[in-house]
């Protein structure tokens, strides 16, 4: 009974149950007054059972409330159309990869990447690490960015290189639209950006697992966190398995955590993919690593490929995005357009 | 489970014997990672990996790590003489190295298949973990692994998986103990001849479109999977200078090092020479 989660004596709880009060939403409606003549208290004692109605029902959000849906966390499709309108966007800084993806990478989604050694992946994913911590002031997040490394290609020479060139463009940006000398102040420091990369290195695959696991509560700790990379999540799953319906178990019970995490916290997940070659229609074609059961389990898919000389980014899945294909590189700043003069965004 | 502290882990590289070539790799070659060498048969690899092993004992002021390596050939003989050449052109421009013969300092181990390889592994870390004298175990060369995968297994889809995996699994294995030690491990590979309109063979692979040497289309062995496995990929290669010299002596040879995929390193490549004292970029 509601009643019976409030700090007062026995007797008082049985007075308010024989006066026909058994919620604690019953209880806040009435006035002191009210309350104390209805079930014969002082009206100090009436005010002080209202004060504990209000403080119960304002920890425990399901009580109290008769609006309350039947089901926890349920909403319409009209909320969720307005939170997806207002949903942030980490940029690429590549201009041409964000218009195909929208804006940039969803948060509250989990994104893969994938493509051949040396497409670009790690360094994709620095770049995302640099830019989640742009901040709002300049269009991005303020956030910090979780980095787990499954393959040991983190160069921290690397990412100081993005994170320098990162702060040039937001301080001439900045020029640009300021006039005085204060405004123009770029807050940022290269090596603040490192700090606020959470590292992790993991090598093997329970230690992987374990991590994903531990993140719910880390993040916990560190709310400011709004995506996590990990790459790639392939390199510890491609030895042998002798079951391998237990390595279908444990990426698919990965996959939900990080999905969950993605919701919860409102942060993206960029997961990095290795391509291996699969016999498809009597051709040898390149395919995502992992298998089919493992492809359903992110919300959008980018392939990296090579087009003759450049790099492109094709979406290969994606429930709101065109397929749409563009064109980027990989410089010693980061990752930006690509240089080429035909068209470089391709709808499909 | 705590996050690494990254202005605390910078990453040391190793000189490989050379000022030029260490400008080209940004330092030399670095620690907590795999990096491969590919070159077709008599290009270098093996002089690379040479030097490299006796320049891992200078002092970390002077490029080095002050360390002793471990050199795990699967080609036989072990080429101790030419080792033994390198030591001496070694010792002459070093003349105060503390160690009175630096081949004393490189480990020496044949292995000849690949399960071999994959239990040497556990024997390598407790190595690792007992070489806390003066010169710590930190760089670790195999030369080759594509001879340990060339003839063991068969062209059958069953076959290649298993090889398949256990490349993962060598990789898994090199890159723990590269972590924990904070070791330079350097594979060598050797090149499969790419075969006009055999398109499934070839899958473009980092920044060059093809690889060429001596003139002819060449493609990593090993594979896709392979290249999975590994953090760099340096390439070696050799084209004939058309003209002869004018007393007709024998045709230079040009060598040229291309970095094909690094996460530190942009697409560039520059020339070098071997001689009787070691390689050298020009």
């Amino acid at each position: 009974m509601e009643v019976g989660m409030l700090p007062i004596s026995a007797s008082k709880r049985g007075k308010l149950l024989a006066a026909g009060y058994t919620t604690l939403h019953s209880i806040s409606r009435a006035s002191p007054s009210h309350l104390a003549t209805d079930i014969g208290v002082s009206e100090d004692e009436a005010c002080e059972i209202l004060k504990y109605a209000s403080q119960t029902s304002a920890l425990d959000p399901s009580i109290g409330s008769s609006n309350a849906s039947t089901l926890e966390g349920g909403q319409t499709a009209w909320t969720m159309l307005n939170e997806e309108k207002f949903a942030t966007r980490i940029t690429t800084s590549c201009a041409d990869l964000d218009n195909i993806l929208g804006g940039g990478i969803t948060c509250k989604e989990v994104t893969e990447l994938g493509g051949v050694p040396g497409i670009g992946k790690t360094q994709i994913g620095i770049q995302l690490a640099v830019n989640v911590q742009i901040p709002p002031e300049y269009g991005g997040l303020g956030g910090k960015a979780i980095y787990i490394d499954t393959e040991g290609s983190f160069m921290v020479e690397r990412v100081l290189q993005i994170a320098e060139a990162c702060i040039e463009d937001m301080s001439e940006y900045s020029h640009h639209f300021h006039n005085t000398v204060q405004d123009c102040e770029v807050k940022l420091h290269p090596n603040g950006i490192l700090e606020n990369i959470f590292y992790f290195r993991v090598c093997s695959y329970t230690e992987q697992i374990a991590l994903v696991n531990y993140l719910d509560k880390f993040i916990e700790e560190h709310k400011d966190v709004k995506i996590i990379i990990l790459d790639s999540v392939t390199f510890h799953f491609r030895q042998d398995f002798d079951d391998m319906a237990l390595r279908t178990r444990l990426l698919s019970e990965m996959a939900l955590k990080l999905m969950k995490l993605a919701r919860k916290f409102c942060l993206a997940v960029v997961l990095l993919n290795q391509v291996t070659t699969k016999y498809i229609e009597g051709s040898y074609q390149l395919t995502l690593a992992l298998g089919d059961s493992w492809s359903h389990s992110c919300t959008n898919r980018i392939v990296l490929f090579w087009n003759g000389d450049e790099r492109h980014a094709y979406i290969d899945k994606s429930p709101s995005l065109k397929s749409a294909s563009a064109a980027y590189s990989v410089t010693t700043r980061g990752i930006r357009n690509s240089n080429s003069s035909c068209k470089r965004i391709k709808m499909v | 489970m705590q996050p690494q502290k990254l202005l605390h882990l910078p990453t040391h590289k190793c000189t490989v014997g050379c000022p030029l070539l260490d400008r080209f790799l940004a330092g030399g070659i670095p620690c907590n990672s795999i990096t491969e060498i590919v070159a077709e048969n008599a290009t270098g690899k093996t002089q690379f990996c040479l030097q490299l092993v006796l320049y891992a004992q200078l002092p970390p002021s002077r490029g080095g790590l002050s360390a002793s390596s471990l050199y795990i050939h699967t080609e036989f003989p072990f080429p101790l003489r030419r080792l033994r050449q390198l030591s001496r052109a070694f010792r002459s421009s070093h003349p105060d190295h503390p160690v009175a013969d630096p081949c004393d300092r490189v480990f020496v181990q044949g292995v000849y298949t690949a399960d071999e390889l994959v239990d040497a592994i556990p024997k390598i870390e407790l190595f690792l973990i007992h070489s806390r004298s003066r010169f710590p175990l930190r760089v670790i060369v195999i030369d080759s692994i594509a001879a340990l995968f060339r003839s063991d297994f068969d062209n059958t889809v069953l076959d290649l998986r298993r090889r398949s995996s256990l490349f993962f699994k060598i990789a898994g294995g090199l890159k723990s103990l590269a972590k924990r030690f904070g070791v330079a491990v350097v594979v060598t590979n050797q090149v499969v001849d790419l075969i006009e309109g055999e398109k499934g063979n070839s899958v473009r692979a980092g920044n060059l479109s093809a690889l060429y040497s001596s003139g002819r289309p060449v493609v990593p062995a090993l594979g896709l999977a392979w290249a999975n496995c590994v953090n760099s990929r340096l390439f070696l290669s050799r084209e004939d200078d058309g003209d002869a010299d004018v007393d007709g002596s024998s045709r230079k040879k040009r060598r040229r090092i291309t970095v094909v995929f690094a996460p530190h390193l942009p697409h560039s490549s520059s020339e070098f020479v071997i001689t009787t004292e070691g390689v050298f970029g020009r």
